[in-house]
Protein backbone atom coordinates (compact mmCIF):
# COMPACT_ATOMS: atom_id res chain seq x y z
CA UNK A 1 0.00 0.00 0.00
CA UNK A 2 1.27 3.43 -0.91
CA UNK A 3 -0.90 5.15 1.67
CA UNK A 4 -1.57 4.68 5.36
CA UNK A 5 -5.05 3.56 6.41
CA UNK A 6 -7.61 6.33 6.10
CA UNK A 7 -11.32 6.99 6.19
CA UNK A 8 -12.64 8.65 3.05
CA UNK A 9 -15.59 11.01 3.45
CA UNK A 10 -17.58 11.84 0.30
CA UNK A 11 -20.13 14.62 0.95
CA UNK A 12 -22.49 15.61 -1.84
CA UNK A 13 -23.42 19.18 -0.91
CA UNK A 14 -21.34 22.22 0.06
CA UNK A 15 -23.10 22.43 3.43
CA UNK A 16 -22.39 18.79 4.24
CA UNK A 17 -18.77 19.36 3.23
CA UNK A 18 -18.58 22.49 5.40
CA UNK A 19 -19.93 20.55 8.38
CA UNK A 20 -17.40 17.75 7.94
CA UNK A 21 -14.63 20.33 7.44
CA UNK A 22 -15.48 21.78 10.84
CA UNK A 23 -16.19 18.54 12.70
CA UNK A 24 -13.61 16.03 11.46
CA UNK A 25 -10.50 15.77 13.55
CA UNK A 26 -7.14 14.75 12.13
CA UNK A 27 -8.34 15.49 8.59
CA UNK A 28 -7.27 16.86 5.22
CA UNK A 29 -9.34 18.08 2.30
CA UNK A 30 -8.91 16.17 -0.97
CA UNK A 31 -9.57 18.32 -4.04
CA UNK A 32 -7.56 17.21 -7.09
CA UNK A 33 -5.13 15.18 -5.03
CA UNK A 34 -1.98 16.29 -6.82
CA UNK A 35 -0.45 17.79 -3.66
CA UNK A 36 -2.15 15.75 -0.97
CA UNK A 37 -1.66 12.22 -2.29
CA UNK A 38 2.02 12.79 -3.06
CA UNK A 39 2.54 14.34 0.35
CA UNK A 40 0.79 11.45 2.12
CA UNK A 41 2.85 8.89 0.22
CA UNK A 42 6.07 10.71 1.03
CA UNK A 43 5.21 10.93 4.72
CA UNK A 44 4.40 7.23 4.80
CA UNK A 45 7.79 6.33 3.32
CA UNK A 46 9.38 8.38 6.12
CA UNK A 47 7.31 6.53 8.70
CA UNK A 48 5.40 9.68 9.58
CA UNK A 49 1.75 9.56 10.55
CA UNK A 50 -0.73 10.96 8.03
CA UNK A 51 -4.25 12.26 8.51
CA UNK A 52 -6.82 9.62 9.38
CA UNK A 53 -9.77 11.39 7.78
CA UNK A 54 -9.80 12.50 4.15
CA UNK A 55 -12.60 14.83 3.14
CA UNK A 56 -13.06 14.45 -0.62
CA UNK A 57 -14.92 17.16 -2.50
CA UNK A 58 -15.12 15.07 -5.68
CA UNK A 59 -18.88 14.53 -5.46
CA UNK A 60 -19.84 18.10 -4.59
CA UNK A 61 -21.02 19.21 -8.01
CA UNK A 62 -22.00 22.67 -6.76
CA UNK A 63 -18.30 23.39 -6.21
CA UNK A 64 -17.44 22.98 -9.91
CA UNK A 65 -17.58 25.47 -12.77
CA UNK A 66 -16.73 28.92 -14.09
CA UNK A 67 -19.33 31.61 -14.76
CA UNK A 68 -19.55 35.30 -15.62
CA UNK A 69 -22.49 37.33 -14.38
CA UNK A 70 -22.97 41.04 -13.95
CA UNK A 71 -19.31 41.81 -14.52
CA UNK A 72 -18.13 39.29 -11.93
CA UNK A 73 -16.22 36.14 -12.79
CA UNK A 74 -16.84 33.23 -10.42
CA UNK A 75 -14.45 30.29 -10.29
CA UNK A 76 -15.58 27.47 -8.03
CA UNK A 77 -13.10 25.66 -5.84
CA UNK A 78 -13.27 22.27 -7.56
CA UNK A 79 -12.74 23.69 -11.06
CA UNK A 80 -9.86 21.79 -12.64
CA UNK A 81 -6.97 23.83 -14.00
CA UNK A 82 -7.64 22.56 -17.54
CA UNK A 83 -11.34 23.37 -17.20
CA UNK A 84 -10.44 26.97 -16.36
CA UNK A 85 -8.02 26.91 -19.29
CA UNK A 86 -10.87 25.79 -21.57
CA UNK A 87 -13.42 28.18 -20.06
CA UNK A 88 -14.61 31.17 -22.00
CA UNK A 89 -13.27 34.31 -20.33
CA UNK A 90 -14.16 37.91 -21.14
CA UNK A 91 -11.76 39.83 -23.36
CA UNK A 92 -9.29 41.95 -21.45
CA UNK A 93 -7.28 41.50 -18.32
CA UNK A 94 -8.92 38.28 -17.07
CA UNK A 95 -7.55 36.39 -20.07
CA UNK A 96 -4.39 36.23 -17.98
CA UNK A 97 -5.99 33.29 -16.16
CA UNK A 98 -5.60 31.21 -19.31
CA UNK A 99 -1.89 31.98 -19.39
CA UNK A 100 -1.54 31.11 -15.72
CA UNK A 101 -3.29 27.75 -16.20
CA UNK A 102 -1.39 26.94 -19.37
CA UNK A 103 1.88 27.19 -17.48
CA UNK A 104 0.97 25.00 -14.53
CA UNK A 105 2.74 21.64 -14.40
CA UNK A 106 1.88 18.92 -16.93
CA UNK A 107 -1.27 17.95 -18.81
CA UNK A 108 -2.47 15.11 -16.53
CA UNK A 109 -1.81 17.28 -13.50
CA UNK A 110 -3.82 20.12 -15.05
CA UNK A 111 -6.64 17.62 -15.65
CA UNK A 112 -6.65 16.74 -11.96
CA UNK A 113 -5.51 19.77 -9.97
CA UNK A 114 -8.10 22.33 -8.93
CA UNK A 115 -8.12 26.08 -8.45
CA UNK A 116 -9.19 25.59 -4.85
CA UNK A 117 -6.40 23.13 -4.17
CA UNK A 118 -3.83 25.47 -5.68
CA UNK A 119 -5.03 28.35 -3.49
CA UNK A 120 -5.51 26.52 -0.20
CA UNK A 121 -2.94 23.71 -0.14
CA UNK A 122 -0.59 25.91 1.91
CA UNK A 123 2.47 25.27 -0.24
CA UNK A 124 4.17 28.65 -0.57
CA UNK A 125 5.22 28.07 -4.18
CA UNK A 126 1.83 27.60 -5.82
CA UNK A 127 1.19 30.23 -8.42
CA UNK A 128 -2.50 31.18 -8.13
CA UNK A 129 -1.99 33.22 -4.96
CA UNK A 130 0.02 35.99 -6.61
CA UNK A 131 -2.48 36.09 -9.47
CA UNK A 132 -5.54 36.35 -7.24
CA UNK A 133 -3.87 39.09 -5.18
CA UNK A 134 -3.05 41.07 -8.33
CA UNK A 135 -6.60 40.66 -9.64
CA UNK A 136 -8.02 41.78 -6.25
CA UNK A 137 -9.99 38.55 -6.00
CA UNK A 138 -12.40 37.79 -3.17
CA UNK A 139 -12.30 34.34 -1.60
CA UNK A 140 -15.56 32.86 -0.31
CA UNK A 141 -15.83 30.42 2.60
CA UNK A 142 -18.86 28.49 3.84
CA UNK A 143 -19.58 27.80 7.49
CA UNK A 144 -21.67 25.05 9.09
CA UNK A 145 -24.46 27.59 9.64
CA UNK A 146 -24.70 28.11 5.88
CA UNK A 147 -23.32 31.62 6.21
CA UNK A 148 -20.55 32.80 3.93
CA UNK A 149 -17.38 34.69 4.81
CA UNK A 150 -15.71 36.77 2.11
CA UNK A 151 -12.04 37.63 2.37
CA UNK A 152 -9.62 39.49 0.10
CA UNK A 153 -7.13 37.04 -1.39
CA UNK A 154 -4.40 39.30 0.00
CA UNK A 155 -5.72 38.90 3.56
CA UNK A 156 -6.08 35.15 3.14
CA UNK A 157 -2.39 34.81 2.32
CA UNK A 158 -1.40 37.28 5.06
CA UNK A 159 -3.15 34.82 7.37
CA UNK A 160 -0.87 32.05 6.05
CA UNK A 161 -3.67 30.60 3.89
CA UNK A 162 -5.62 29.34 6.89
CA UNK A 163 -9.38 29.29 7.27
CA UNK A 164 -11.85 27.87 9.77
CA UNK A 165 -14.43 27.49 7.01
CA UNK A 166 -14.60 25.61 3.72
CA UNK A 167 -13.31 27.48 0.67
CA UNK A 168 -16.02 27.36 -2.00
CA UNK A 169 -15.20 29.86 -4.74
CA UNK A 170 -13.37 32.97 -5.80
CA UNK A 171 -14.86 36.04 -7.48
CA UNK A 172 -13.10 38.65 -9.60
CA UNK A 173 -14.52 41.89 -10.99
CA UNK A 174 -14.03 42.64 -14.67
CA UNK A 175 -12.43 46.05 -15.25
CA UNK A 176 -12.61 47.76 -18.63
CA UNK A 177 -9.36 49.73 -18.27
CA UNK A 178 -7.28 46.99 -16.65
CA UNK A 179 -4.24 45.34 -18.15
CA UNK A 180 -2.34 42.37 -16.78
CA UNK A 181 0.96 40.57 -17.24
CA UNK A 182 2.20 37.31 -15.74
CA UNK A 183 5.60 35.70 -15.41
CA UNK A 184 6.53 32.33 -13.97
CA UNK A 185 10.00 30.80 -13.69
CA UNK A 186 10.60 27.14 -12.89
CA UNK A 187 13.29 25.88 -10.52
CA UNK A 188 14.70 23.44 -13.05
CA UNK A 189 13.71 22.17 -16.45
CA UNK A 190 13.20 18.71 -14.97
CA UNK A 191 10.74 19.26 -12.15
CA UNK A 192 7.89 21.70 -12.47
CA UNK A 193 8.21 23.58 -9.20
CA UNK A 194 7.93 27.35 -9.61
CA UNK A 195 10.95 29.37 -8.54
CA UNK A 196 8.90 32.54 -8.71
CA UNK A 197 5.67 33.89 -10.11
CA UNK A 198 4.60 37.49 -10.52
CA UNK A 199 1.37 39.06 -11.72
CA UNK A 200 0.81 42.74 -12.42
CA UNK A 201 -2.53 44.43 -12.92
CA UNK A 202 -2.81 48.11 -13.74
CA UNK A 203 -5.52 50.43 -14.94
CA UNK A 204 -4.29 53.00 -17.40
CA UNK A 205 -5.91 56.19 -18.65
CA UNK A 206 -4.10 58.67 -20.89
CA UNK A 207 -0.93 56.65 -20.22
CA UNK A 208 -1.24 57.28 -16.46
CA UNK A 209 -1.10 54.21 -14.20
CA UNK A 210 -3.54 53.81 -11.31
CA UNK A 211 -4.97 51.03 -9.11
CA UNK A 212 -1.84 49.00 -9.77
CA UNK A 213 -1.50 45.72 -7.91
CA UNK A 214 1.66 43.64 -7.94
CA UNK A 215 1.27 40.06 -6.71
CA UNK A 216 4.52 38.28 -5.94
CA UNK A 217 5.21 34.67 -5.14
CA UNK A 218 8.80 34.22 -4.03
CA UNK A 219 8.29 30.60 -2.97
CA UNK A 220 9.62 31.36 0.51
CA UNK A 221 6.65 33.22 1.97
CA UNK A 222 3.00 33.15 0.97
CA UNK A 223 2.05 35.36 -1.97
CA UNK A 224 2.13 39.07 -1.21
CA UNK A 225 1.99 42.58 -2.72
CA UNK A 226 4.94 44.85 -3.39
CA UNK A 227 3.79 48.20 -1.92
CA UNK A 228 6.84 50.23 -2.96
CA UNK A 229 6.63 49.14 -6.59
CA UNK A 230 2.88 49.74 -6.63
CA UNK A 231 3.34 53.28 -5.23
CA UNK A 232 5.97 54.05 -7.87
CA UNK A 233 3.87 52.70 -10.74
CA UNK A 234 0.78 54.58 -9.54
CA UNK A 235 2.70 57.85 -10.01
CA UNK A 236 4.01 56.80 -13.41
CA UNK A 237 3.23 57.44 -17.02
CA UNK A 238 3.74 54.71 -19.61
CA UNK A 239 7.04 54.98 -21.43
CA UNK A 240 9.41 52.49 -23.06
CA UNK A 241 11.82 52.87 -20.11
CA UNK A 242 9.27 52.37 -17.35
CA UNK A 243 10.21 48.73 -16.77
CA UNK A 244 13.85 49.61 -16.28
CA UNK A 245 13.08 52.59 -14.04
CA UNK A 246 10.74 50.52 -11.88
CA UNK A 247 13.58 48.23 -10.84
CA UNK A 248 14.87 51.05 -8.63
CA UNK A 249 11.63 51.00 -6.63
CA UNK A 250 11.22 47.49 -5.25
CA UNK A 251 10.44 46.16 -1.79
CA UNK A 252 13.76 44.40 -1.83
CA UNK A 253 13.10 42.05 1.10
CA UNK A 254 10.49 40.24 -1.01
CA UNK A 255 12.97 39.51 -3.76
CA UNK A 256 16.19 39.07 -1.83
CA UNK A 257 15.16 36.83 1.08
CA UNK A 258 16.80 33.44 0.57
CA UNK A 259 17.29 34.21 -3.12
CA UNK A 260 20.26 33.15 -5.20
CA UNK A 261 21.78 35.62 -7.65
CA UNK A 262 19.99 33.73 -10.42
CA UNK A 263 16.63 34.11 -8.70
CA UNK A 264 17.18 37.82 -8.05
CA UNK A 265 18.11 38.25 -11.71
CA UNK A 266 15.02 36.37 -12.86
CA UNK A 267 12.84 38.52 -10.62
CA UNK A 268 14.24 41.68 -12.20
CA UNK A 269 13.86 40.39 -15.75
CA UNK A 270 10.34 39.19 -15.02
CA UNK A 271 9.24 42.49 -13.49
CA UNK A 272 10.85 44.60 -16.22
CA UNK A 273 9.34 42.62 -19.08
CA UNK A 274 5.94 42.38 -17.38
CA UNK A 275 5.81 46.18 -17.01
CA UNK A 276 6.91 46.57 -20.63
CA UNK A 277 4.15 44.20 -21.69
CA UNK A 278 1.56 46.35 -19.92
CA UNK A 279 3.03 49.52 -21.47
CA UNK A 280 2.71 48.04 -24.96
CA UNK A 281 -0.67 46.35 -24.28
CA UNK A 282 -2.92 46.09 -27.33
CA UNK B 1 -15.94 -0.15 1.91
CA UNK B 2 -17.89 -1.09 -1.22
CA UNK B 3 -16.51 0.73 -4.23
CA UNK B 4 -18.26 0.88 -7.62
CA UNK B 5 -15.93 1.37 -10.53
CA UNK B 6 -16.56 1.43 -14.29
CA UNK B 7 -13.38 0.20 -15.94
CA UNK B 8 -13.19 -0.29 -19.70
CA UNK B 9 -16.99 -0.08 -19.90
CA UNK B 10 -17.42 -2.88 -17.33
CA UNK B 11 -19.07 -2.07 -13.99
CA UNK B 12 -17.30 -3.61 -11.02
CA UNK B 13 -17.97 -3.64 -7.31
CA UNK B 14 -14.91 -4.11 -5.14
CA UNK B 15 -14.49 -4.32 -1.41
CA UNK B 16 -11.64 -1.93 -0.67
CA UNK B 17 -10.10 -0.36 2.40
CA UNK B 18 -10.33 3.13 0.93
CA UNK B 19 -6.61 3.95 0.89
CA UNK B 20 -5.85 2.13 -2.39
CA UNK B 21 -4.72 4.22 -5.34
CA UNK B 22 -6.36 3.51 -8.66
CA UNK B 23 -2.99 2.25 -9.88
CA UNK B 24 -2.85 -0.36 -7.12
CA UNK B 25 -6.40 -1.49 -7.80
CA UNK B 26 -5.81 -1.80 -11.54
CA UNK B 27 -2.60 -3.77 -11.20
CA UNK B 28 -3.00 -5.71 -7.94
CA UNK B 29 -6.75 -6.32 -7.71
CA UNK B 30 -7.69 -6.51 -11.38
CA UNK B 31 -4.40 -7.66 -12.99
CA UNK B 32 -4.64 -4.84 -15.54
CA UNK B 33 -0.87 -4.53 -15.67
CA UNK B 34 -0.76 -2.57 -18.92
CA UNK B 35 -0.88 0.54 -16.75
CA UNK B 36 2.70 0.80 -15.53
CA UNK B 37 4.07 1.79 -12.17
CA UNK B 38 7.31 3.75 -11.96
CA UNK B 39 7.88 6.98 -10.04
CA UNK B 40 4.59 6.81 -8.11
CA UNK B 41 4.83 10.54 -7.49
CA UNK B 42 3.14 12.03 -10.55
CA UNK B 43 6.30 12.86 -12.45
CA UNK B 44 6.69 10.20 -15.14
CA UNK B 45 3.25 9.55 -16.65
CA UNK B 46 3.60 5.76 -17.02
CA UNK B 47 0.47 5.26 -14.91
CA UNK B 48 -1.70 7.47 -17.16
CA UNK B 49 -5.28 6.31 -17.69
CA UNK B 50 -8.34 8.17 -18.90
CA UNK B 51 -11.24 9.23 -16.74
CA UNK B 52 -14.20 10.61 -18.65
CA UNK B 53 -11.91 11.03 -21.67
CA UNK B 54 -9.20 12.98 -19.85
CA UNK B 55 -5.69 11.76 -19.15
CA UNK B 56 -5.03 11.49 -15.43
CA UNK B 57 -2.42 9.86 -13.21
CA UNK B 58 -3.63 6.72 -11.46
CA UNK B 59 -0.76 6.82 -8.93
CA UNK B 60 -2.23 9.91 -7.26
CA UNK B 61 -5.88 8.99 -7.61
CA UNK B 62 -7.77 7.25 -4.83
CA UNK B 63 -9.82 4.44 -6.37
CA UNK B 64 -12.73 5.13 -4.04
CA UNK B 65 -12.74 8.76 -5.17
CA UNK B 66 -13.53 7.98 -8.83
CA UNK B 67 -16.56 5.77 -8.41
CA UNK B 68 -19.03 5.53 -11.28
CA UNK B 69 -16.79 7.47 -13.64
CA UNK B 70 -15.70 6.10 -17.01
CA UNK B 71 -12.17 4.76 -16.46
CA UNK B 72 -10.28 3.59 -19.53
CA UNK B 73 -6.96 1.77 -19.38
CA UNK B 74 -4.68 0.66 -22.20
CA UNK B 75 -6.47 -2.72 -22.14
CA UNK B 76 -9.76 -1.00 -22.97
CA UNK B 77 -8.69 0.61 -26.24
CA UNK B 78 -8.70 -2.32 -28.64
CA UNK B 79 -12.00 -3.66 -30.01
CA UNK B 80 -11.48 -7.40 -29.75
CA UNK B 81 -8.45 -8.22 -31.91
CA UNK B 82 -8.49 -4.84 -33.63
CA UNK B 83 -6.08 -2.39 -32.09
CA UNK B 84 -7.03 1.22 -31.51
CA UNK B 85 -5.66 3.39 -34.37
CA UNK B 86 -3.16 4.97 -31.98
CA UNK B 87 -1.84 1.56 -30.89
CA UNK B 88 -1.63 0.39 -34.51
CA UNK B 89 0.20 3.49 -35.67
CA UNK B 90 2.70 3.31 -32.81
CA UNK B 91 3.65 -0.16 -34.12
CA UNK B 92 3.80 0.98 -37.75
CA UNK B 93 6.05 3.93 -36.91
CA UNK B 94 8.40 1.89 -34.71
CA UNK B 95 7.60 4.28 -31.87
CA UNK B 96 8.32 1.70 -29.19
CA UNK B 97 11.84 1.31 -27.85
CA UNK B 98 11.94 -0.22 -24.35
CA UNK B 99 8.16 0.25 -24.30
CA UNK B 100 7.73 1.10 -20.65
CA UNK B 101 6.32 4.59 -21.23
CA UNK B 102 4.17 3.56 -24.19
CA UNK B 103 0.87 2.73 -22.44
CA UNK B 104 0.94 6.15 -20.80
CA UNK B 105 1.97 7.84 -24.04
CA UNK B 106 -0.88 6.13 -25.87
CA UNK B 107 -3.46 7.08 -23.26
CA UNK B 108 -2.40 10.73 -23.39
CA UNK B 109 -2.41 10.60 -27.19
CA UNK B 110 -5.90 9.10 -27.36
CA UNK B 111 -7.22 11.73 -24.95
CA UNK B 112 -5.72 14.45 -27.16
CA UNK B 113 -6.84 13.03 -30.50
CA UNK B 114 -10.39 12.33 -29.43
CA UNK B 115 -10.68 16.04 -28.69
CA UNK B 116 -8.48 17.30 -31.51
CA UNK B 117 -7.53 14.84 -34.29
CA UNK B 118 -5.39 17.39 -36.14
CA UNK B 119 -3.13 18.85 -33.47
CA UNK B 120 -0.13 21.00 -34.25
CA UNK B 121 3.29 19.80 -33.15
CA UNK B 122 3.13 22.24 -30.23
CA UNK B 123 -0.24 20.85 -29.19
CA UNK B 124 1.10 17.28 -29.30
CA UNK B 125 4.10 18.21 -27.17
CA UNK B 126 1.87 20.10 -24.75
CA UNK B 127 -0.57 17.19 -24.38
CA UNK B 128 2.25 14.69 -23.84
CA UNK B 129 4.29 16.90 -21.52
CA UNK B 130 3.46 14.66 -18.57
CA UNK B 131 4.82 11.51 -20.18
CA UNK B 132 8.54 10.91 -19.98
CA UNK B 133 10.37 8.53 -22.34
CA UNK B 134 13.72 7.45 -20.88
CA UNK B 135 14.78 6.19 -24.30
CA UNK B 136 14.16 9.72 -25.65
CA UNK B 137 12.13 8.25 -28.48
CA UNK B 138 9.99 11.34 -28.82
CA UNK B 139 10.33 12.01 -32.59
CA UNK B 140 8.83 8.63 -33.54
CA UNK B 141 6.15 9.00 -30.91
CA UNK B 142 5.16 12.45 -32.16
CA UNK B 143 5.11 11.20 -35.78
CA UNK B 144 2.77 8.41 -34.75
CA UNK B 145 0.42 10.78 -32.93
CA UNK B 146 0.05 12.99 -36.00
CA UNK B 147 -0.54 9.98 -38.24
CA UNK B 148 -3.02 8.42 -35.83
CA UNK B 149 -4.97 11.68 -35.76
CA UNK B 150 -5.33 11.60 -39.53
CA UNK B 151 -6.57 7.99 -39.39
CA UNK B 152 -9.00 8.75 -36.58
CA UNK B 153 -10.36 11.74 -38.51
CA UNK B 154 -10.94 9.59 -41.61
CA UNK B 155 -12.77 6.92 -39.67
Amino acid sequence: MLLNPLTLHLPKTPLEAARLYKELEDSKVLAGGTFLLNSMKLLKTKGTKTSRNILSLANVDELKGVSLEGGTLTIKAMTRINDLLDASLPDGHLKILHEVCRNISTNPIRNMATVGGNLTCRYTWTEMGAVMIALDAKMHFLGVDGLEDVMDAEDFFKNAARSEKLFTHVTIKTLAAARTAYRRVKKTIHVDVPLLAICLKAEIKDKKWYNTRVGINNGVAFAQRDPILEAFLNKSVSSPDLGKEALGHLTTTIYDTRSSDYKKHMFRISLKTAIEEIVSWK
Amino acid sequence: MEVNLAINKKPLTLNLKGNETLLEVLRDNLSLTGTKTACQESECGTCTVMINGKAILSCITLAANVQNQAITTIEGLAEGDVLHPVQQVFIEHGSVQCGFCIPGMIMSSVALLEKNPTPTQAEVEYALDGNICRCAGYPKIFEAVHDAGKKMKKS
